[in-house]
């Protein structure tokens, strides 16, 4: 394997982010701050997580129990992460709103909202790809490649990279759903979330199994497209709504 | 922008004589280990005493020097100084980055005869040297020059032994906390002194750019200076270098408006700024993020703006174009293009090339471990500049850059490298995610 190897594999996990990055958050400079804070935000609560799990490791035994332990309470340390996130960008958001009443300026509007969850989500997502695909890919750049013992059909660098593509997918767009569920108060959407994480998170179990990857890489994918479909449809859903309001009034 | 390059063209350096392998790198020789050479075979209490020793020796260097150079300001001995700097440049632009070139194309295996790399090399510091000073020279090859000149002094420290090099950076940064801060600091006497004589200072400086919009009279001039965020080079080899504010007129009326661009500091310059002068201003700055979107008009905003100056580019954008807050404001640009006339003059903040060198010798440094140490420490400097940034709002005068980015930096770094380095690698190799 070369380096177009290599770079295909970033391509792999980071393409879609690209695009968003470029098209969407880099235009405004209030978007790529919340992109940073919200990578670091994810950094220092894998930090955390690390940390308090850094006693246990690393794993010897086969057996798959204490990876169901740490992938629940990572999901669950993560989720709480989100709520943090949520309750410091409502702060930051009444101050705003605050902010354009004292100039005379409208106050965010619904797609700003949705922007900022957006790149908050973004961030998550690319610090996912960053630390748990692009870190590890500096081999992958060499002439050889890497199977996995359990994974013998799929290169260990191809299996993560769709890993983290799923991810991101999932991580960006549940932000968008969360941060809407929270504003509407709509427990179906809060809950969504979590759920859509821990399952996802689940799924890389399979991995485990021998030859477990060529169904559970699939089916993480899948995950993520339900996640893109049901963020779609809130978002239409919203869009729509708001139309009314405005041609109604 | 500017870090981002700066970042993947250091990868470079570093990685070549790394995996080169089969040559040991030279033992370094700078001032950094003049009192003592780190050797693999010591004890880490031995290591920890002689790197402690090191940095000492390279602060007191550093503090020597910086207090002749202010000492030399102070008595206006700037033609003197200039030289020194044009000197300085060339001798870092042609025998350090002469060297590392040639490890460069060793490693790449790439043929090339000495005379036509000399030539090549020494037009390009001639060029270099120039660009430094002359106020001719476009704003881009300045700036590329200025990331060069970081990049190569930068790539030539990561050199240095690994104790001496993460202790020698706390204490700078300590010492730029010092240095800036107290009452009777060397940089802050500079910084005074340069203000109240409304000349530019005489350090090698990483400007941001100070533009005025397409619209405005060409004949505008900036030539407001004191720097709201100022670091001259903290390295003896290389302190100075003439910065002038120059105006990029509108023969680029797209570039300028990139520049139009701002980060989220904007606003302290504003701030500052406001203090001293009655005319509105936009103060834009395009240091370490050049794809941040925003628009100049938003500084009329910004001006009576107190806590979260970052914010109101969103804000603003939404209530230029409602029908669709997404627009680039390029588009708008031409439709508030009389709001640019109120703007008389323009000021950039400045980043000295000494943080730029340290921020990368960090990265560098973390770039020898890992590729995760390299994230990490990117993200925490990004975390650190922006702290920085937002202090400065709060305190308007020039802080050190250093200390905030550096301590977030090494801490990052080793929690990292002790924490999350196995915790990671051992759940992505079992292809466990979460």
């Amino acid at each position: 394997m070369t380096v177009a190897a290599g770079l295909g594999y970033a391509l792999i996990a980071l393409g879609p982010a690209f695009p968003l990055f470029a098209g969407v958050v880099a235009r405004k400079p209030f978007l790529v701050l919340t992109l940073l804070t919200s990578t670091l935000f994810w950094l220092i609560s894998l930090i955390i997580l690390s940390g308090v799990w850094r006693v246990f490791l690393p794993i010897r035994s086969g057996a798959w129990w204490p990876y169901a332990i740490l992938i629940l309470t990572s999901v669950a340390f993560q989720e709480g992460i989100r709520l943090v996130f949520w309750r410091i960008y409502k702060k930051m958001e009444e101050m705003l709103d605050s902010f354009a009443d004292r100039i005379s300026k409208p106050r965010l509007c619904l797609t700003d909202k949705m922007l900022i969850s957006l790149a908050g989500g973004l961030g998550h997502g690319v610090a996912h790809a960053v630390f748990f695909c692009l870190s590890l890919l500096t081999p992958a750049f060499g002439r050889a490649t890497f199977y996995v013992e359990r994974c013998s059909r799929m290169p260990f660098f191809l299996v993560s990279a769709i890993i983290s593509l799923g991810f991101l997918v999932i991580h960006t767009f549940s932000m968008i759903i969360a941060f809407n569920g929270y504003d509407e108060r709509k427990r179906s959407e809060q809950v969504f979330v979590p759920v859509v994480h821990l399952i996802a998170s689940v799924m890389t179990l399979i991995n485990l199994a021998p030859g477990g990857c060529v169904i559970g890489t699939p089916l993480l994918c899948f995950m993520g497209a339900v996640t893109l479909q049901y963020c779609w449809q809130m978002v239409w859903r919203r869009l729509s709504e708001q139309q009314h309001r405005q041609f109604s009034s | 922008m500017a870090l981002v390059v700066l970042l993947i063209s250091l990868l470079a350096p570093p990685s070549s004589p790394g995996s080169a392998g089969a040559a040991p790198p030279p033992p370094p020789v700078t001032a950094a280990t003049l009192v003592y050479l780190e050797s693999p075979t010591d004890t880490p209490g031995q290591k920890l005493v002689g790197a402690l020793l090191d940095a000492a020796v390279f602060v007191a260097l550093v503090a020597v020097v910086t207090f002749v150079l202010v000492a030399l300001y102070y008595y206006r001995c700037t033609c003197f100084l200039k030289n020194y700097m044009r000197f300085s440049a060339f001798f870092v632009l042609f025998s350090m980055g002469g060297a590392i070139a040639a490890a460069v194309l060793r490693r790449l295996g790439a043929p090339l005869d000495a005379a036509t790399a000399l030539v090549l090399l020494f037009n390009a510091s001639a060029v270099g040297v120039l660009s430094v000073f002359a106020s001719a020279v476009p704003i881009v090859v300045r700036q590329g020059y200025m990331v060069a000149l970081a990049v190569i002094v930068a790539a030539w420290l990561s050199r240095l032994p690994e104790w001496t090099t993460w202790i020698m950076l706390i204490a700078l940064a300590l010492y730029d906390l010092v240095a800036v801060l107290a009452p009777r600091g060397p940089l802050r006497m500079l910084v005074e002194l340069a203000s109240s004589r409304d000349d530019e200072l005489p350090a090698l400086i990483y400007e941001s750019r100070p533009t005025v919009g397409p619209a405005s009279s060409s004949s505008s001039y900036a030539s407001a200076m004191g720097s709201v965020e100022m670091q001259p080079v903290a390295d003896p080899g290389r302190s100075g270098g003439n910065q002038y504010d120059r105006v990029e007129q509108e023969d680029d009326s797209n570039r300028a408006m990139v520049e139009m661009r701002d980060v989220g500091g904007i606003r302290s310059g504003i701030r500052e700024r406001n203090l001293e002068r009655e005319a509105p201003m936009v103060v834009s700055v395009s240091g370490q993020s050049s794809n941040q979107g925003g628009n100049s008009q938003h500084a009329v905003i910004q001006i009576e703006q107190h806590e979260e100056g970052e914010t109101t580019p969103l804000v603003s954008a939404a209530s230029a174009n409602n029908a669709a807050p997404n627009d680039e404001h390029r588009e708008s640009s031409s439709d508030s293009a009389m709001e640019f006339e109120m703007f008389e003059s323009t000021r950039g903040i400045k980043l000295g090339l000494g943080d730029f060198i340290f921020y990368s010798v960090l990265v560098g440094r973390a770039a020898m471990y890992d590729l995760m140490t390299v994230y990490a420490c990117y993200l925490a400097i990004i975390a650190g500049l922006g702290c920085t940034l937002i202090l400065l709002s709060i305190c308007k005068h020039a802080l050190p850059a250093l200390p905030i980015s550096i301590m977030l930096g090494v801490t990052f770094y080793f929690l990292t490298r002790l924490l999350m380095e196995p915790f990671v690698v051992g759940s992505s190799t079992n292809l466990v995610m979460f």
